[in-house]
């Protein structure tokens, strides 16, 4: 049990260490529509209960909720130490947020029983597995190690131990005698690792499930077996690609790497490719918000228009959260209010997720530039206030954004601060480039002075030496006579 | 009793093979002035004389006799011609400087030898010629006449190498001597030619710190003249020297260099390249290298760094290039503002570069801009700046065509010299030798890399101890 209790302050700070931007409070209302209960049928399993934490710390008028719905699932599994997690999160909320929330016992109990049931259960089933591995071991025998080992790693996993889990996992490893058994035991890896959102680690396990990959579709060539089987090794990637293309993607989200997180994303297979993991770990509805998010957070307008609106397969995606499409299309249609006004609606739902949650905020940042930027690139002067009533903004808050976009190099352009015009800066290329080429020229020759100096100087070995008596290492800085006499100088310029 | 003493500083240069038939007249004058004057004057093989003068008289009494009078009080140096005898001179002058400075010679007489002596006979002693250089600067000190002396230098200097562009020993006690006095403008004519040839044959004497000290010296003297383009790559040759450790000099220059940099370009650019890793290791931790980081914008931060530090600063003496360095940091600030803005009242400016309230001085920094021509800009009378479109770095104007073909013959002439320089290596014996060893070892394989061993090994291990 205490194994267990452990795992509940590792899990409980878990995602405030994934998320460094505290996340304000996200307000569920009229505007901001969340469904809870919708939303949470996408999911089951542990991840179900990981979200609903997330949602508790983070919403709590819907908090109270949230938790019933925590404690309904929790029964379905076998880890009763969610029951700690939970209820921490729920009081944390509560005594953090400025809604008084009901207290637990109002809505929810603890089953007890049930709690000690588990309990036993869990310890009678670790006792019968790892007595099954000591015999596996002492027999010697290959397979069966490597099944006990994987047994024991679901067990943990399930009981939330994900540090003994993937012990095992990894373990089981040095037992693995075919490619199949390898990337079964990267696939259970890196299910641990999405569910930890140890998003650096997941490259690794996706590069060697790759390699895996790649020797189970090579093998059949070598042997010059019948095309059967390389059609069957190639359906075998299909089955896993989508699998690790998945993984791939959440990791590059969780670095931080939109651009790349876009492109895995818009190449992710059909939803029925997840097969266990639909549900587990994501619902077809991350995958459109994220994909879509990105790609507009970082792609050109040709790239969204091929990659996402014309992509038959993430249109699948993107038809469980309709409210998607009517981003892209009013991006594209230059609609930029439109889109705003929507990313703000549907804030609440993307903060709620917890893998897009410590994203949404530089998300809406990068679409919003990227916005500004289009919008003004046929112009060569513009109206502040022409693009507030676009963007629905004042205009000091345009021209604040407008300055920043400026400063970082993304609009060549000026601000008339005293009649509110943004004028695109005029460019003499030829100018600019006579300028530019006279001093690289310049530059050219006074490095070509020092160089030529510099090894005149080695020549004639003028090189400063540690001085007589010292050892090397420990002369940091030789002394000279003269310097205490420079250093005698008078101040400058007083 | 001559040769077990240690052999003083001044006789490192390799002696000339001394011609026998000269020996006898050489001892038969070994102890008198006189002598030595008749031989002066007489000798016309120069070389020969220098010899003679080298090893005149027993070591300990040698500076003695040289730098006394004539029995009777007559001086020696009257009787002798600045041109013909330069080197007589040089060493009598020298000698006397040093030894005997209450009956110094006149300084008149010690301007015109400076003015007038013959280089090709110095060229023969020039340990003697740095010696009279450190009598010059002595004498000056003594006198109080500082002009005087760093006069006489920059005559001595101008016509004792065979270019400017020569270094030698003279150039960090006449740039040291510049600048202790703050004689900052007598130093520029120097300072303008600059240093490429290094010349161990004809200076024996030269040693690392004449490098470092005469370019630090100089960056100082042009930052003093707020010649900072100058000044920066000054400080970057002396950052940039070769070092197997980092020498103090190195350290300073670092220091001044960031500032430097700040100054003239609103911000520290990387070191050189080749500047050795622990002299960059420790500039990252003096405060100087925090200050890039606030730079121009934080000032109340800057200010509150300075303020922190401002022992440190003061300590290393650049306390006057830090405030220096802070009165500019409001311009650059401005001038990024010329990016962002096509107009912008004073106010606006004014929280931009966080002068709040100060309009009056934040006006008079933005018309002193205009004036130097760093913004282009114009004021209007309601307190409104208009920047122009272009930035100051791009000439409104296309050049002209004799500007454009000056750039072309200067880039012409630097790849000429190049390629000389190339050519002049690829002929020279240490790297036939060591081509011809490495396309040797191509030849044998790798199976014997013993050979280089043995030499990557010998001579470095004899290097350092000589080190």
């Amino acid at each position: 049990m205490d194994v267990e209790m452990a795992d509940a302050t590792e899990q409980a700070s878990g995602p405030s260490k994934t998320s460094k931007v505290p996340i304000p409070t996200v307000v569920v209302d009229e505007n901001h529509p969340f469904e809870l209960e919708t939303y949470m049928a996408n999911y089951t399993g542990r991840i179900a209960i990981d979200r609903l934490v997330h949602i508790i710390s983070l919403a709590p008028s819907i908090a109270p909720q949230a938790l019933q719905l925590a404690f309904r699932h929790i029964q379905s599994l076998r880890d009763p130490a969610l029951y700690q997690v939970v209820l921490s999160a729920y009081e944390q909320a509560a005594s953090l947020g400025s809604v008084p929330l009901p207290a637990v016992n109002d809505i929810a109990t603890v089953d007890q029983r049930w709690v000690d049931e588990t309990n036993a259960k869990n310890q009678n089933e670790r006792m019968k597995l790892e007595v099954e591995l000591k015999t596996y071991t002492n027999n010697m025998i290959k397979e069966s190690i490597r099944m006990a080992h994987r047994d024991l790693g679901e067990f943990y996993k399930s009981v939330g131990d994900y540090t003994t889990a993937l012990k095992h996992f990894t373990k089981s490893r040095e037992f693995c005698t075919t490619n199949q058994h390898i990337l079964e035991m990267c696939l259970s890896v890196l299910e641990i690792l999405i569910e930890q959102r140890n998003y650096s680690h997941i490259p690794t396990y996706i590069f060697k499930s790759d390699a895996a990959l790649d020797q189970s579709t090579s093998v059949p060539e070598n042997s010059k077996a019948p095309v059967g089987t390389k059609a069957k090794a190639s359906a075998e990637r299909e089955r896993y690609q989508t699998k690790l293309d998945f993984a791939m993607a959440l990791s590059q989200l969780g670095q931080g790497l939109y651009d790349k997180a876009a492109h895995s994303f818009l190449k992710l297979g059909p939803s029925a490719k997840f097969d266990d993991w639909a549900g587990k770990l994501v619902a077809p509805g991350d995958i459109a918000i994220c994909g879509t998010l990105c790609a507009l957070a970082s792609m050109s307008r040709s790239a969204i228009k091929s990659r996402v609106l014309e992509n038959e397969t993430f249109g699948v995606y993107i038809e469980h959260e309709p409210y998607v499409r009517d981003i892209v299309e009013a991006y594209m249609s230059n609609r930029f209010k439109v889109v705003l006004e929507l990313l703000e609606r549907f804030s609440t739902r993307h903060y709620l997720d917890i893998y897009l949650s410590s994203h949404v905020h530089d998300l809406t940042n990068l679409i919003r530039n990227r916005a500004i930027v289009l919008y003004f690139q046929p112009f060569s002067t513009i109206k502040l206030d022409r693009m507030s009533t676009v963007f629905g903004w004042s205009v000091d808050e345009v021209e604040r954004q407008v300055v920043s976009l400026i400063q970082s190099g993304e609009i060549q352009g000026r601000v008339d601060s005293q009649n509110k015009i943004l004028k695109a800066k005029q460019m003499d290329s030829r100018a600019q480039l006579f300028a530019k080429a006279l001093k690289a020229g310049s530059e050219m020759q006074s490095a070509n002075r020092k160089l030529l100096l510099r090894m005149r100087l080695q020549q004639a070995d003028l090189v400063v030496k540690p001085p007589k008596g010292q050892k090397p290492e420990s002369a940091a800085v030789a002394p000279s006579s003269q310097m205490s006499q420079i250093s005698e100088f008078s101040p400058l310029n007083e | 009793m001559n040769d077990p003493l240690p052999t003083p500083p001044l006789q490192t240069a390799a002696a000339e093979p001394p011609p026998p038939p000269d020996d006898p007249p050489a001892s038969d004058v070994s102890n008198s002035l006189e002598g030595l004057l008749v031989q002066i004057t007489s000798q016309d093989d120069y070389e020969i004389l220098n010899h003679m003068l080298r090893i005149f008289a027993p070591i300990e009494v040698r500076e003695t006799i040289l730098g006394s009078l004539l029995p009777g009080g007559a001086d020696p140096l009257q009787a002798l011609d600045v041109k013909r005898n330069t080197l007589g001179i040089l060493y009598l002058l020298s000698a006397r400087l040093q030894v005997n400075a209450a009956a110094a010679p006149p300084p008149q007489f010690i301007e015109a030898f400076c003015q007038d002596f013959d280089p090709e006979q110095a060229r023969l002693a020039p340990e003697r010629v740095t010696f009279l250089a450190k009598g010059i600067l002595q004498l000056g000190q003594q006198a109080n006449e500082a002009i005087f002396s760093v006069k006489a230098l920059a005559d001595l200097l101008v016509r004792f190498p065979p270019s400017l562009h020569y270094l030698t020993p003279l150039h960090a006690l006449f740039m040291t001597a510049c600048v202790a006095n703050r004689l900052f403008a007598s130093a520029t004519p120097i300072l303008s030619e600059s240093i490429t040839e290094i010349d161990i044959a004809l200076f024996p004497d030269l040693h690392y710190t004449d490098n470092l000290v005469y370019h630090y010296a100089g960056g100082f003297a042009y930052a003093a003249l707020n010649q900072w383009e100058e000044a920066e790559e000054f400080f970057e040759i002396v950052v940039g020297a070769p070092a197997q450790v980092p020498s103090a000099i190195q350290l300073e220059a670092g220091k001044k260099l960031i500032l430097v940099q700040l100054i003239k370009d609103g911000k520290s650019a990387a070191l050189p390249r080749y500047t050795n890793p622990n002299l960059q290791r420790l500039l990252k931790n003096t405060p100087y290298f925090g200050l890039n980081r606030h730079y121009p914008q934080q000032q109340a931060q800057l200010r509150i760094l300075i303020e922190k530090e401002k022992e440190t600063f003061e300590k290393d003496q650049n306390i006057g290039l830090v405030k220096l360095m802070l009165e500019h940091a409001p311009r650059w600030a401005i001038k990024k503002l010329t990016g962002t803005y096509l107009t912008l009242s004073i106010p606006e400016i004014g929280k931009a570069i966080s002068m709040e309230g100060q309009d009056e001085a934040v006006q008079r920094i933005i018309l002193s801009m205009i004036e130097k021509g760093e913004i282009d800009a114009w004021l209007s009378m309601d307190g409104i700046v208009t920047f122009n479109d272009s930035p100051p770095t791009v000439p409104t104007r296309i050049l002209t065509r004799t500007e454009i073909d000056v750039a072309l013959k200067e880039a012409q002439r630097q790849a000429a010299i190049l390629s000389a320089l190339e050519r002049e290596i690829g002929k020279s014996r240490d790297f036939l030798v060591k081509a011809a060893r490495v396309k040797d070892n191509d030849w044998v394989g790798p199976g014997v890399p013993d050979e280089d061993l043995m030499f990557g090994v010998t001579p470095s291990g004899s290097w350092a101890e000589d080190a």
